[in-house]
């Protein structure tokens, strides 16, 4: 029986996905990363997405969240959602196991702006879990076929404690590359960490990336950005050069249910990517 | 374009004759209330009606609609088929509520992101018109805000029905679009000639004329753009009770919820109507909530009226039918709002 979930057409339609993987990430167990696998494999090409952009996870009988896409398209034949559990959504999908199926609405939203970034080089700044899209960013920028299209990259990631750093895996690996300045942080380390300590906004200042051809790509918690953004702007970033991505309570993600509303914009759909500079001329309601 | 002359008699007898073979939904009386509902086979429609207490877009985007419907297979809960199709439908609504389905439209239909349910509704459904010779309420500013009592044309309307008075009551049929004239069959009536054209034109001055409500719905727009912090938005708020009344009957109105409900192994996904001015409304799963007052969700009904839809699609996001004015329990009044925001 060919399910009616598979027509483009209807936007609000999940496409059926396989929990193929989960990843817990973190001591307290309440992050997980889950990787998808598409029931039917033409699904792939039509979730093609960039970097930056959401998708809904849909759990018949609970409902529904909008969560980043934290793998990156260069990633194929899966996608995957690191998911904090907060409510009624979150919850259930944490209960779940592999093997399982539930819905993904999307792509949606606009993303990261790729083509912006090409040429330049990119300051990466994460803090908390919000460093989930940016992975995804850093992962697409660093496979061979890409890693040309841009230059210096610079991450600074930072987290509460040693227990709380997502992908550790990867920031190993991603450590270990010459063509990757990565600085990770926590703010109070245990008697294992042998690594930095320090708030993201310190760590930034010591790293001090040159803001001549850069752009600085900025994710986490309100706080966090608060004293971050006064650095990158004595660093020389202009409000153009630092962007980053907004939350806001949303349910039908393609700008019809009117929640995400924000000025003249809906952060859907005309976001949740926006520049600082962009976000001076939005209402400040967010 | 074809046009008909029916008595008043005719015309009721017409949308009688129309409910028994299709969906029809328009001024039905209801107790003390003349609401917009479905027009029962023998049935007479409340023609005598000034407007209907709640807005027809209940049959473009019902009150609570089914999405899609889900089931319990051996791999989990999978989707089971989307909600089901839209009915053939004639709405029979004033001006004002013709042009809010222009505005809905901007909304659920935008080029690259149609909304399936809502264009299914839309494009099964004919609108017939009934002018307003007489503009029913002290409330109504339509002529404000790009409306017209009595239209020479207006957009969106598939038939207009223009009362033209006189003794036992005529009524001008336009039969304004091929969906319009296919209603054709179920209104006989004399053809109008040019003489029921200068009584429809008499009949538009008057009413204009007639509507007393000017609200300055244009001119806030670059006031508003200035002024998002102004003390005013402290101030307006007081009395609300954010029972949401307001948004509920707008006719332009659109915020919506998506729900599930399961029983046993079968469930819905549901859509159904919500309102910017309750608290929860953009509560985030953090406990954030951007606008934690009801000052922020009054200004933002405001904004997003005479501010953000102008700014996107160069409408006003209002059809000036009063039902906010009348209908709100502490008598706050979206006119005389406006009026203060042209004052600021
Ligand atoms: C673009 C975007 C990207 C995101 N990315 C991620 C990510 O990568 N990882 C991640 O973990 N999270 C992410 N989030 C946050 C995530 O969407 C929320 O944590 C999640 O939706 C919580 O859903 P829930 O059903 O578990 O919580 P809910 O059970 O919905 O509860 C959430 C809160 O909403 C309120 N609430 C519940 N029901 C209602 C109601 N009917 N009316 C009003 N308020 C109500 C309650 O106050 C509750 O505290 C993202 C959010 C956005 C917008
Ligand atoms: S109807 Fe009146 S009291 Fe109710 S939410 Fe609207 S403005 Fe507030
Ligand atoms: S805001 Fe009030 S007057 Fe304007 S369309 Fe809505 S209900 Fe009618
Ligand atoms: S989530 Fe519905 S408009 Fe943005």
């Amino acid at each position: 029986m060919a399910c009616v979930c598979a027509e483009r057409d209807n936007p609000y339609l999940p496409i059926p996905v396989e929990i193929a993987k989960i990843i817990t990430e973190v001591d307290t167990k309440d992050i997980k990363t889950f990787r998808f696998a598409f029931v039917n494999p033409e699904d792939e090409a039509r979730f093609a997405y960039t970097p930056g952009q959401f998708g809904e996870l849909s759990i018949f009988g609970k409902g529904e969240s909008p969560i980043g896409i934290a793998s990156s398209p260069t990633q194929k034949g899966y996608v995957e959602f690191t998911v904090q559990k907060a409510g009624v959504v979150t919850t259930a999908l944490h209960e779940m196991e592999e093997g399982q199926r539930m819905g993904i609405r999307g792509p949606l939203g606009n993303a990261w702006p790729i083509a912006f970034l090409e040429g330049k080089n990119v300051v990466i700044v994460g803090g908390g879990f919000a460093f989930t899209t940016l992975r995804s960013l850093l992962n697409y920028m660093i496979v061979p076929e890409h890693r040309g299209r841009f230059g210096k990259i610079t991450v600074v990631y930072g987290a509460r404690n040693p227990g709380l750093l997502l992908y550790k895996d990867e920031l190993e690996a991603w450590g270990k590359r010459s063509d990757v300045d990565l600085h990770v942080t926590v703010d109070k380390g245990d008697e294992t960490w042998k690594g930095r300590e320090g708030f993201v906004p310190a760590v930034c200042k010591d790293v001090a990336p040159s803001a001549e051809n850069a752009v600085c790509v900025l994710c986490g918690p309100p706080i966090m950005i608060r004293f971050t953004l006064p650095v990158f702007f004595e660093l020389g970033f202009s409000k153009e050069n630092i962007i980053t991505s907004l939350e806001m309570r949303m349910k039908c993600g393609i700008g019809k249910c009117g929640r995400c509303n924000v000025g003249n914009k809906y952060v859907c759909k005309d976001g949740p990517v926006f520049s600082f500079a962009e976000l001076d001329k939005l209402t400040p309601e967010y | 374009m074809e046009k008909r002359l029916l008595t008043k008699d005719a015309f009721a007898a017409a949308l009688e004759r129309l409910a028994a073979a299709k969906r029809v939904l328009g001024p039905v009386q209801d107790g003390d209330n003349v609401v917009f509902g479905p027009l029962e086979p023998g049935r007479q429609p409340a023609l005598g009606y000034r407007n209907t207490r709640n807005a027809p877009k209940n049959a473009l985007f019902p009150h609570t609609e089914t999405l899609m419907r889900f089931t319990r297979t051996p791999k989990g809960v999978e989707c089971a088929g989307q909600g089901d199709d839209p009915a053939e439908t004639v709405v029979v609504v004033r001006p004002c509520d013709a042009q809010s389905f222009l505005l809905l439209d901007r909304v659920f239909d935008q080029p690259g992101c149609r909304d399936p349910y809502y264009v299914g509704h839309r494009e099964r459904t004919t609108v017939v018109a009934l002018a307003c010779p007489q503009p029913p309420y002290a409330a109504c500013f339509c002529t404000s805000v790009g409306g017209d009592p009595v239209p020479a044309a207006p957009a969106g309307v598939d038939v207009l029905a223009t009362d033209l008075g006189g003794g036992g009551g005529e009524i001008l049929a336009e039969f304004l679009t091929p969906k319009g004239e296919a209603l054709l069959s179920f209104f006989e009536g004399q053809a109008a000639d040019g003489q029921a054209d200068a009584r429809k034109a008499q009949a538009g001055e008057k009413a204009r004329a007639g509507i007393r409500s000017q609200v300055p719905a244009r001119e806030v727009l670059p006031i508003l753009q200035k002024n998002f912090d102004h003390p005013f938005w402290a101030g307006l708020h007081g009395k609300c009770l954010a029972c949401g009344t307001c948004t509920y009957i707008c006719p332009t109105c659109h915020c919506f919820d998506i729900s599930d409900e399961a029983k046993k192994d079968d469930g819905v996904r549901l859509r159904s109507w919500d309102s910017c001015m309750f608290p929860l409304f953009t509560k985030e799963a953090s406990g954030h909530n951007p606008r934690s007052s009801q000052k922020e969700r009054w200004r933002q009904r405001v904004m997003h009226k005479f501010r953000y839809i102008p700014e996107n699609f160069d409408l006003v996001g209002c059809v000036g039918c009063g039902r906010c004015v009348l209908n709100c329990p502490v008598n706050l009044d979206i006119r005389k709002i406006v009026q203060d925001v042209a004052k600021i």
